[in-house]
C-alpha cells in the first residue's frame, strides 16, 4: 500500500515537472512568434525555474527514501544539473543566476534555452515511460 | 522604370543605369547557364571582328588609353562561359596591338634598372618610388586585380629557362595581350564576352612589372610589350606569332626578376579553350606574392608593398552606381553586396555575410533625407508584409496597383495616391514623389504610429558628488557645460531637465519655477528608496531656467568640502529611474568611483591576477551583479537611454556599469584618471555634443528584407524587442548597428533581395516620424562574385563586433582566434577557386575588394579590447574601448583600428597653406624620422611625436622654452607664432573633420619611455609589438595557414 502510494506521489511530482518544462516552452514558443514580450517571457520562465527544481529534488529524494536506487539513479543527473547551475561559483557572484534566464540577452539564448528545455522534456518522458511500465 | 528586359533575364528590376553599369551587371550577376551566355556571345567571328580595330591602330594608342575604363564587365562573365573556340586564339595576335593602349606610364622604364637587378640578386624589389599616375588610379576604380610587387624568389630564376613551351614563362606574355581587347568599345556590353577579359593586368602590379621589362629592355625589346609598358608604344608586328614569340622571350627576364606571377597573367597560350577561362578567372584577384624558399633567410616579402588604407575607408562605389535608386552607404553597408544564390554557396562564404546600419548618419551634403508627409493617406505601406512604398515598388495595372518588391504581394493603390503610368511604367507624378526616387525619406507618422503622445526631449542628470569627483574638477567642468548647454538642448520649449547627486546618501532637488533657489532634499535610506516629491524633480527647461541655472551655478561649491568617499549608486540608479519612468529619456550618468553601498554595490575584481589567462578570464568583463542586466532591462522598457561618463583613475567595473550603456543604446564615455586641468576639453566637447546633436527618441528599428533571407542575429548597442525589433531608446548618428543574415531556403529563386531599415521615432520637435532606407542588391551564382562585391569595412565592422561579444563569454585569445580562422578560410576557400587553373605557389591571393582584411583583421587584434594578454590594457579601458567599438560607425571604425599618422614639420616650416598633409604614413616606426614632427590621430586622441633630432626652433616655437624637459606635464597651447599657430590650425581641422570625439592631443617625444610606447608604439600596429605579429610576418602566417589543408 506504501508502495503504491509513494509511486503515485513520485507519479505525479513527475508529471508536475513536465508541466512546467512545458510552460517553459511554451513561453519560449510565444516569444519566439512575438506573442509576448521578453520581459513578460522572461518573468514567466523565471518564477517557473525554482518550482522545476524543487519539485524535482523532491522527486528525487521521494526515491530516496523509498529505497528505489535504480529511479534514484535514473534521475541523479538531473538533479545534479540543476544543482549546478544553481550552487555558487566560488569566484563570482553572478554565476548564481545561471538557471534563470536573462532577459536581455534572451533572443541570443533562445535556440540554447529551447534546446535545453527539450532535452530535459525527453528525459522526463523515459523517466515517466520507466515508472509507468516498470 | 523596371520594364523587364529580355535581353537581361538576370536583372529584372535593376534600373537601367550607365552603359558601365550595365554590361557589368549583366554579366556578373546572371545566372549564367552556359546557353545563356552563348546568347550574349557574338560568334567567333564577331569576335575577332572587335578585336581587329584595335589591330592595326599602332600609332592611335594613346587616345585609346580612355576606352580603358569600363573593361571589367566582361570578366565575371569569363566564368562561366564556355571555352572560346580554339579558332579564336588566332585573335590573341590583334592583342599586341593594344599594348600601345598602354602608354600612359612612360617614366619609369628606363628609370628602373636599379631596381630589377637587385631582384635579381634575389632580394626584395623595391618598390619603385614612383608609381605610374595614370594607371592604379583608373584601375582601381574598376576593382580590378592588384598584385603587389614583391621580392623574388631565388628559385624561379632557375626556372625560368628560356623555354618556349615552358607555361609559367609563357603565360607572362599573355598579359599584354588581354589589354588590347579593351579597346572594344564599353558599349558592346555582350561582345566582352567574347573578347575574353583580356583586359587589365593587376594594376599594382604593374609597376612591377615595369621594373622588370626595364630590365629586359635592352637585350629583347619584345619582351616588354607584353609587359604592358608603357613606354613602349610601338612594335606590334603582326599576330599569333609575335604573341607566341614574346612569351617565349620574355620568360626568362621576368620569372627570373620577380617571382610574381600576376594573377591576371597566368594563361596558357596556344591552349585554346582553357585560355578564356582561365583570364576571366585571373582577372579577380590580386596577390601578393611570398616567394620564399623554405629555410631562407629572407621572406620575399616586401613590406613597403602590402595593401594599405592611407585613403581611408573608402565605400564600394560600383555597387552604388549599380543601383543608384539605394540609401547612401553611410545609413547601410552590406558585407557582401552580391548575395548568395544557395545555402551551399553562402556556407563557403567563411566572412560575416550582413549589414551595418547607421540609421541615422549624417546624410553627405546635398542629399539631405527628405521628408515626406503623407497627410490624406496615411502612409503607403504593403500590406502583408508592411514594407513601406519606396522606390522599387512596381506600379501596374495603369497604375491602380503596386507590386511590393519585398514580399512580392499586389497592392492596391489608394485612391489619393493614384497616379497614371506613362508608357515606360513610371508614374507621371514621379519627380513630385521623393519616396519613390530616393534610397532614404523620412515619413511623417500618423496618430496610429504612437503609443502615446511623442514624449519631449529629457535630460537626467545623476552625478557623483563624493570626494574624487570634486577634487578631481568633473563636477565643476561638468555644470559648466552643462549650463552652457541649455541654449542648445533640442526640443525647446519642451526639454525637460532633471538632477541627482549621491554619495552616501541621495540627493534630490525641486527645481519648480516658482523657486528661486532649487530645493535639496536628502534621501538616506538606501535599502527602500522612494522620492520625496511626486513631481518637480523634472521639471520644463524653458520655465525653471533660472532655477536650473542657479543650481548648475552653486553644484560645485555645494559639496566642495564633501568627503563623502562612499557612493551610492545603485540607489541612486533606482530613484532616478522612478522619477523618469512616466516619460522615459537620457540619463546622463557621472560616475567617479566605484559604487560602494546598497544594491548593485560592486567591488574590486580587476586585481586577481590568478584568474587572468584562465576559463575565468571572461568573467570579469561581463557585469558581476545582475542587478545591472536587470535595471539596463528595465530602463529600455520605459524608454530610457543611459549614457554612462566614467572617471576614475581606479577600477570602477566599467564592465558592470556599460552594461547599462549597452542595453539601452547608450554609449559609455570613460576618462581615465581625470583632472580637469588635462581632460577639461574633451569632457566639454563631448560632454557638448552628447547633449545637443539631434537625437531621435523612443525609437524601434526594423530591418526587412526580401524572401528567403532573414536577419538572425544583431549586434551593437540595443536590446532587442522582438526576434527583429531593435528598442533604442535613443538613437543619434554616431551610433552603428550590425545584424547578420542567413538564407531561410536552400535556394533562391529571385535576382534581387532588397533591404529596408525602418526606423520609428520621436524627433526632438516632438513629431513621431519614419526614416526608411531602401536598398537592393543582385543574388549571385558564384562565389568569386561574392568576393569581387565584398565590402571590407562592413565586414571588419561585423568582425569587430563579434570578436568583442566573444571576448565577454571566452577568453580573448579564443576570440582572436576564431577571427583569425575565419579570415583564413575566406582566403583559403578564395585560394581554392583559382588553384586549379594557375600555379599559385609562393603566392598569396585575395580578392581586391578585401586586399585590406588581413591588416584591418591584425589591426583588430591589437585594439584596446582584443589585445594581448592581461597585462597589456586595463580592464577598464578594454571595457570602454568593447562598448564604444561597438556602436561605432564603420568608418569611424575602420580610423580607429588603422589611424592616421601624418608629418607636419615640413609644412610648419614652409610658407602658404597646408593641403599636402593629408599624405597618410604607414602605421609603422620605420615612417618616424627623427627629425620630424607628426601627428597620430585615431578619431579619438591625438599623439604629437617630436623626433629626437627636431630642429630646436620647432619644439621651442610650438611648446616654449622648456621643451627640454618632461613632456608629461605639457600642453600644446596656442602660442604666438607661426608656427604654433600652423600647428594648431592642423589640429583643428582634423578635428572638425571628426566631430564624434574629441580628440585630445598628448605631445610625446622620441625616446620618452614609457610615455612613447604608451601613446604612439603600442598603436603601430604594422609593428611587431610585445607577442603580436607585424604586418609582414601576420601576411606570412595567414599565408601558411591558407596553405594547410588547402
Amino acid at each position: 500500500m506504501g508502495d503504491l502510494f509513494a509511486w503515485l506521489i513520485s507519479f505525479f511530482l513527475l508529471i508536475g515537472v513536465l508541466g512546467i518544462i512545458l510552460y517553459q516552452l511554451m513561453c519560449l514558443a510565444d516569444l519566439e512568434y512575438d506573442y509576448i514580450n521578453p520581459y513578460d517571457s522572461a518573468s514567466r520562465i523565471n518564477k517557473a525555474v525554482l518550482p522545476e527544481f524543487v519539485t524535482q529534488g523532491v522527486f528525487c529524494f521521494l526515491h530516496l527514501i523509498t529505497g528505489h536506487w535504480i529511479m534514484l539513479l535514473m534521475c541523479l543527473p538531473y538533479t545534479y544539473y540543476n544543482v549546478k547551475s544553481v550552487e555558487p561559483r566560488v569566484f563570482f557572484r553572478y554565476t548564481q543566476r545561471q538557471h534563470l534566464v536573462d532577459v536581455t540577452e534572451i533572443f541570443n539564448q533562445l535556440p540554447w534555452e529551447k534546446k535545453l528545455r527539450l532535452y530535459k522534456l525527453g528525459y522526463l518522458i523515459i523517466l515517466l515511460a520507466l515508472s509507468i511500465f516498470w | 522604370m523596371a520594364t523587364e528586359n529580355p535581353n537581361r533575364p538576370n536583372y529584372p528590376l535593376r534600373p537601367a543605369a550607365t552603359p558601365f553599369a550595365a554590361p557589368q551587371s549583366t554579366t556578373p550577376f546572371g545566372s549564367m547557364v552556359g546557353s545563356e551566355a552563348s546568347a550574349f556571345r557574338p560568334p567567333p567571328p564577331a569576335s575577332s571582328q572587335s578585336m581587329t580595330p584595335p589591330f592595326p591602330s599602332g600609332p592611335f594608342v594613346g587616345s585609346e588609353a580612355p576606352p580603358f575604363r569600363p573593361p571589367p564587365p566582361g570578366r565575371s562573365n569569363e566564368l562561366v562561359r564556355p571555352p572560346p573556340p580554339p579558332s579564336s586564339s588566332s585573335s590573341y595576335g590583334p592583342p599586341t596591338a593594344g599594348f600601345q593602349r598602354f602608354p600612359t606610364p612612360p617614366l619609369p622604364s628606363t628609370g628602373q634598372v636599379g631596381p630589377p637587378r637587385a631582384s635579381l640578386a634575389g632580394q626584395p624589389v623595391i618598390p619603385p618610388p614612383t608609381r605610374p599616375p595614370g594607371g592604379p588610379v583608373s584601375f582601381l576604380s574598376q576593382t580590378q586585380p592588384a598584385s603587389i610587387p614583391i621580392g623574388s624568389p631565388p628559385q624561379s630564376i632557375k626556372t625560368g629557362q628560356p623555354n618556349p613551351n615552358f607555361p609559367p614563362p609563357a603565360d607572362q606574355p599573355f598579359s599584354a595581350p588581354r589589354p588590347n581587347v579593351q579597346p572594344s568599345s564599353p558599349p558592346m556590353g555582350p561582345s566582352y564576352a567574347t573578347a575574353r577579359g583580356n583586359f587589365q593586368p593587376a594594376f599594382p602590379g604593374y609597376v612591377n612589372t615595369q621594373a622588370n621589362s626595364a630590365a629586359q629592355a635592352p637585350y629583347m625589346q619584345p619582351a616588354s610589350f607584353p609587359l604592358q609598358q608603357g613606354g613602349y608604344a610601338p612594335p606590334a608586328p603582326p599576330a599569333p606569332f609575335l604573341a607566341q614569340q614574346r612569351g617565349y622571350a620574355s620568360g626568362p627576364p621576368t620569372t627570373a626578376s620577380s617571382g610574381l606571377h600576376f594573377g591576371n597573367q597566368m594563361q596558357h597560350y596556344g591552349v585554346g579553350p582553357p585560355v578564356g577561362n582561365s583570364q576571366g578567372l585571373a582577372e579577380d584577384f590580386s596577390s601578393l606574392s611570398l616567394g620564399s624558399v623554405p629555410g631562407s633567410f629572407d621572406t620575399g616579402l616586401d613590406v613597403a608593398s602590402l595593401p594599405r588604407p592611407l585613403d581611408g575607408d573608402v565605400e564600394p562605389t560600383s555597387f552604388a552606381e549599380m543601383y543608384p535608386l539605394n540609401c547612401n552607404p553611410s545609413f547601410l553597408r552590406l558585407t557582401t553586396s552580391g548575395l548568395p544564390n544557395s545555402q551551399s554557396l553562402a556556407s563557403k562564404w567563411h566572412l560575416p555575410l550582413g549589414a551595418v546600419v547607421c540609421p541615422l548618419a549624417e546624410a553627405p551634403v546635398g542629399e539631405e533625407v527628405p521628408v515626406v508627409n503623407f497627410a490624406t493617406t496615411g502612409i503607403v505601406r504593403c500590406r502583408r508584409c508592411r514594407t513601406y512604398v519606396n522606390p522599387y515598388v512596381t506600379f501596374t495595372d495603369n497604375g491602380r496597383k503596386w507590386r511590393c518588391n519585398i514580399c512580392s504581394l499586389l497592392n492596391d493603390v489608394q485612391s489619393d495616391y493614384f497616379a497614371h503610368v506613362d508608357a515606360s511604367g513610371r508614374r507621371v507624378d514621379l519627380d513630385q514623389r521623393p519616396e519613390l526616387t530616393k534610397g532614404s525619406v523620412e515619413f511623417i507618422a500618423p496618430a496610429e504610429y504612437m503609443v502615446r503622445p511623442p514624449m519631449p526631449p529629457l535630460y537626467f542628470f545623476l552625478i557623483d558628488v563624493s570626494i574624487s569627483a570634486v577634487k578631481s574638477g568633473m563636477l565643476e567642468v561638468m555644470a559648466q557645460t552643462i549650463k552652457s548647454c541649455l541654449d542648445n538642448l533640442p526640443g525647446y520649449p519642451r526639454t525637460q531637465i532633471g538632477f541627482i547627486t549621491y554619495d552616501s546618501t541621495i540627493h534630490f532637488y525641486n527645481m519648480k519655477s516658482s523657486l528661486m533657489q532649487p530645493q535639496m532634499m536628502v534621501v538616506s535610506d538606501l535599502d527602500d528608496i522612494f522620492v520625496p516629491l511626486p513631481d518637480d524633480l523634472l521639471v520644463n527647461l524653458s520655465e525653471s531656467r533660472n532655477v536650473v541655472e542657479a543650481f548648475l551655478d552653486s553644484l560645485p561649491l555645494m559639496f566642495q568640502d564633501n568627503m563623502n568617499v562612499e557612493s551610492a549608486f545603485g540607489p541612486a540608479l533606482k530613484a532616478a529611474f522612478m522619477v523618469m519612468s512616466q516619460l522615459g529619456g537620457k540619463m546622463l550618468i557621472f560616475q567617479n568611483t566605484l559604487p560602494s553601498l546598497g544594491v548593485g554595490r560592486l567591488r574590486l575584481r580587476g586585481d586577481d591576477i590568478k584568474v587572468y589567462g584562465t576559463d575565468k578570464e571572461h568573467t570579469l568583463r561581463v557585469p558581476e551583479d545582475p542587478f545591472y542586466k536587470q535595471m539596463a532591462a528595465d530602463f529600455t522598457k520605459y524608454q530610457i537611454a543611459v549614457n554612462v561618463y566614467a572617471f576614475s583613475d581606479k577600477y570602477t567595473d566599467i564592465a558592470s556599469l556599460g552594461t547599462l550603456a549597452k542595453y539601452t543604446g547608450g554609449q559609455v564615455y570613460y576618462y581615465p584618471s581625470f583632472q580637469s586641468s588635462i581632460h577639461k576639453d574633451k569632457l566639454r566637447h563631448e560632454l557638448a555634443r552628447d547633449l545637443t546633436r539631434e537625437t531621435a527618441w523612443e525609437a524601434v528599428m526594423r530591418i526587412r528584407c526580401g524572401k528567403g533571407v532573414r536577419f538572425t542575429s544583431y549586434h551593437g548597442n540595443f536590446m532587442l524587442r522582438s526576434t527583429d525589433l531593435l528598442a533604442l531608446p535613443a538613437v543619434d548618428c554616431d551610433k552603428a548597428y550590425a545584424a547578420q543574415l542567413s538564407l531561410e531556403e536552400t535556394l533562391l529563386t529571385t535576382q534581387t533581395v532588397y533591404f529596408q531599415v525602418a526606423l520609428l521615432y520621436t524627433s526632438s520637435s516632438g513629431e513621431r516620424r519614419i526614416r526608411v532606407h531602401t536598398a537592393a542588391a543582385p543574388v549571385v551564382a558564384e562565389l568569386g562574385e561574392m568576393y569581387r562585391l565584398a565590402d571590407t569595412g562592413a565586414i571588419v565592422s561585423l568582425f569587430s563586433r563579434l570578436a568583442i561579444e566573444k571576448t565577454l563569454s571566452y577568453k580573448l585569445e579564443d576570440a582572436r582566434n576564431a577571427i583569425q580562422l575565419r579570415i583564413v578560410k575566406a582566403l583559403r576557400e578564395y585560394r581554392n577557386l583559382f588553384s586549379v587553373q594557375h600555379r599559385l605557389s609562393g603566392r598569396m591571393i585575395y580578392p581586391e575588394s578585401l586586399k585590406f582584411l588581413p591588416l584591418y583583421g591584425l589591426a583588430l587584434f591589437k585594439s584596446t579590447p582584443l589585445r594581448g594578454g592581461y597585462a597589456d590594457a586595463q580592464l577598464d579601458e578594454r571595457c570602454a574601448a568593447g562598448y564604444t567599438m561597438m556602436a561605432l560607425p564603420v568608418k569611424k571604425l575602420l580610423k580607429l583600428l588603422y589611424p592616421n599618422l601624418v608629418r607636419v614639420d615640413d609644412s610648419l616650416v614652409k610658407t602658404g597653406e597646408f593641403d599636402n598633409i593629408t599624405k597618410r604614413l604607414p602605421l609603422t616606426a620605420e615612417s618616424l624620422d627623427t627629425r620630424g614632427l607628426y601627428i597620430f590621430d585615431n578619431g579619438f586622441r591625438f599623439v604629437v611625436w617630436f623626433g629626437r633630432l627636431i630642429s630646436p626652433d620647432i619644439a621651442r616655437n610650438l611648446i616654449g622654452e622648456d621643451f627640454g624637459g618632461d613632456y608629461s606635464k605639457v600642453t600644446l597651447t596656442p602660442r604666438d607664432n607661426e608656427q604654433s599657430r600652423k600647428l594648431m590650425k592642423i589640429l583643428n581641422k582634423f578635428r572638425e573633420s571628426d566631430p564624434s570625439y574629441f580628440q585630445l592631443c598628448h605631445i610625446v617625444r622620441q625616446g620618452e619611455q614609457p610615455r612613447e610606447g604608451f601613446f604612439l608604439l603600442t598603436n603601430l600596429i604594422e609593428d611587431q609589438i610585445g607577442g603580436a605579429n607585424g604586418y609582414a610576418d601576420w601576411i606570412l602566417q595567414l599565408h601558411r595557414q591558407v596553405q594547410q589543408n588547402a
